[in-house]
């Protein structure tokens, strides 16, 4: 990457604030690009003395081995003061927004493309032996031109060292694998795979699929949705370190749920939503099933819908880490001057 | 599992049909386990992702709507494809009366029916008329009715185990009548030589129309069982689950009136 500082960038508008980051929405003087810039927060001073976050670096040192169309591009990084500071090409919504859209109906062929390029994306990493771990409707960005991007790398890490344990501490609890619930340390994309299951039934019934509110209740729900897992369904599930006997419920056909699906798309979600992880689908094999090659055709990007700009949102709405709130919103923000890259 | 002819069947839940009115009997229709509703529409799209069912108009694919409600007896649903807000095309009708759900033919369909059950009628006719035939060298050809008695009887205790089982009750055919007339005269047939097959037509039914009810008062019950047998073998509309409701509409109408 080109040597850059932070004159090369002018700040537009703020996008919105996560835990480790504030977003920006800033044009490339040079360019003219409209990018997001990530500025990573400097945080304790105890973290601080440890050097740069661990995310950033995670999200640094993934994505620059990354492009794919399907995965979102870290255009440059730049330090200023003790500030560290992440370009990304800037992206216009997400499908957390889509999804909460009250004026969209996403038709069969809309879910379809979603999938596809969620999946897309999501083989690409796996391929490059990376897990994503964080797999959420809010982090499947979605440009104007209707392609989708897999965001967020803060929690992405290498896979497939036997001898490395990982922490099961990861992905969004509703987006949750069972294997992780019960405390797994050795797992792998399957996770992935459980998440894209989980926003697969969310673009179907545009709530949350499995909203628990604890780790307990998570489970219990997975449960009186899948069934609970014998020894024989999900074998060695009870050597899991934080396995609990659950009290036994009778699986539900997913047809009852999602009543308006075809029978094709049953089937993926089927295989995502498998509870023991080694018969859970890969990417790959998600992507070669029938329906991915059946009617309809996934809808074409710039036929996808996009949420109204000028949405009712209100401005007091809690700013979300890449959430691409109005524009006008920076506008009332006090102080804006005082923020630099 | 073979496809069933959808004219042949009928759907209903009884839990239900004390609560049905115009408000709700989209839902009715819309229940699981009625095989008309296809549970891939967009209704079902719509209330799936629980959004609201204002968006149908701006939606294009096959839908249902309430087409005619005559409360609290009869509410027709129709299954259209909807090309834009302002364009659709009907598919299919269907027909809720008194709570049960059935499908509404086409007029081919009811065309083709009613051919068949003359073409059947008189074919019965004929075999039997044949069957009374005698040939003697001496005396050439000669009627010979006395073993009519036999068969009769032979047939009637058939008769008593399916008795409902006709076609169609009188009060269908005169109504249907009415329609195909109706269609006749907005639709007039362009070349004579069709219309010269109509007349003959309708002579077929009507003649068919005074066979039926000599069955009904007179012998000729033998007729009963062919004719069932040969209108489910030709899928023609009429079935048994219809004939039993397709009765009530008079009882109904004495009711209203």
């Amino acid at each position: 990457m080109a040597p850059s500082s932070y004159k090369k960038y002018e700040k537009i508008s703020f996008l919105g604030e996560g835990q480790f980051a504030m977003v920006y929405k800033a044009r490339n003087i040079e360019t003219d690009d409209i990018v997001a810039v990530k500025k990573i927060k400097l945080g304790s001073k105890e973290e601080a003395r440890d050097g740069i976050n661990r995310t950033a670096l995670r999200e640094i040192k993934l994505l620059q081995e990354l492009s794919h169309e399907n995965v979102i591009g870290l255009l440059d990084v730049f330090g200023h003061k003790s500030n560290v500071s992440l370009v990304f090409e800037f992206i216009d919504t997400d499908l957390e927004i889509i999804i909460k859209d009250q004026k969209i109906v996403l038709t069969p062929g809309n879910i379809k493309s979603y999938l596809i390029q969620t999946l897309k994306g999501l083989e690409y990493l796996h391929r490059s032996w990376i897990m994503h771990r964080d797999l959420k409707p809010n982090n499947l960005l979605v440009n104007s031109a209707g392609i989708l991007k897999v965001g967020d790398f803060g929690l992405a890490k290498f896979y497939g060292s036997p001898s490395r344990i990982n922490t099961h501490q990861v992905v969004t609890r509703w987006y949750r694998a069972p294997e992780l619930l019960f405390g797994a340390r050795h797992y792998a994309t399957g996770v992935d795979i459980w998440a894209v299951g989980c926003i697969l039934a969310e673009l179907l019934l545009r709530v949350p699929f499995l909203p628990g509110d604890s780790d307990l209740n998570q489970l219990d729900r997975i449960f009186s949705v899948f069934g609970t897992p014998s020894e024989e369904l999900w074998p060695g599930v009870k050597l899991l370190p934080d396995y609990i006997q659950f009290k036994p419920y009778p699986a539900i056909p997913l047809k009852e749920i999602f009543t308006a699906c075809s029978d094709d798309l049953i089937e993926v979600a089927d295989k995502m939503f498998s509870l023991y992880p080694m018969k859970r689908c890969t990417a790959t094999e998600a992507l070669k099933m029938p329906y991915f090659s059946n009617r309809p055709p996934p809808t074409e990007g710039s036929k996808l819908p996009m949420p109204v700009k000028q949405s009712e949102e209100e401005p007091s709405g809690k700013p979300n880490l890449k959430r691409k709130l109005l524009d006008q919103i920076s506008d009332s923000i006090p102080g804006k001057k005082r923020l630099q890259f | 599992m073979a496809k069933e002819n959808p004219l042949h069947i009928s759907w209903h839940d009884t839990n239900f049909i004390p609560f049905l009115n115009a408000t709700n009997v989209l839902d009715y229709f819309s229940d699981k386990s009625n095989s008309f509703y296809d549970r891939t529409c967009n209704n079902e799209l719509v209330k799936m992702q629980r959004q609201s069912m204002d968006n149908l108009k701006n939606m294009i694919g096959t839908e249902y709507i309430l087409l005619h409600v005559k409360e609290p007896i009869l509410y027709v649903v129709r299954k259209q494809h909807r090309h834009s807000p302002e364009e659709t095309t009907p598919l299919t009708d269907y027909y809720i009366l008194a709570g049960r759900v059935y499908q509404a033919p086409d007029l081919g369909n009811v065309f083709n029916s009613r051919l068949l059950s003359t073409v059947h009628h008189l074919q019965q006719a004929f075999d039997e008329a044949n069957s009374f035939a005698r040939y003697h060298p001496q005396k050439g050809y000669s009627w010979d009715f006395s073993s009519t008695k036999a068969v009769t009887e032979e047939k009637k205790e058939v008769k008593k185990e399916k008795p409902k089982e006709e076609p169609s009750s009188y009060f269908q055919r005169q109504r249907v009548d009415i329609l195909l007339g109706e269609l006749l005269r907005k639709f007039p047939v362009p070349q004579i030589a069709t219309e010269q097959n109509k007349p003959d037509e309708d002579k077929n039914s009507t003649s068919n129309k005074i066979d039926t009810n000599k069955n009904d008062t007179t012998k000729v019950t033998i007729k009963q069982e062919p004719v069932d047998e040969v209108v489910s073998n030709n899928n023609s509309t009429a079935t048994v689950p219809n004939v039993q409701i397709k009765q009530e509409p008079p009882e109904k109408k004495m009711k209203m009136g």
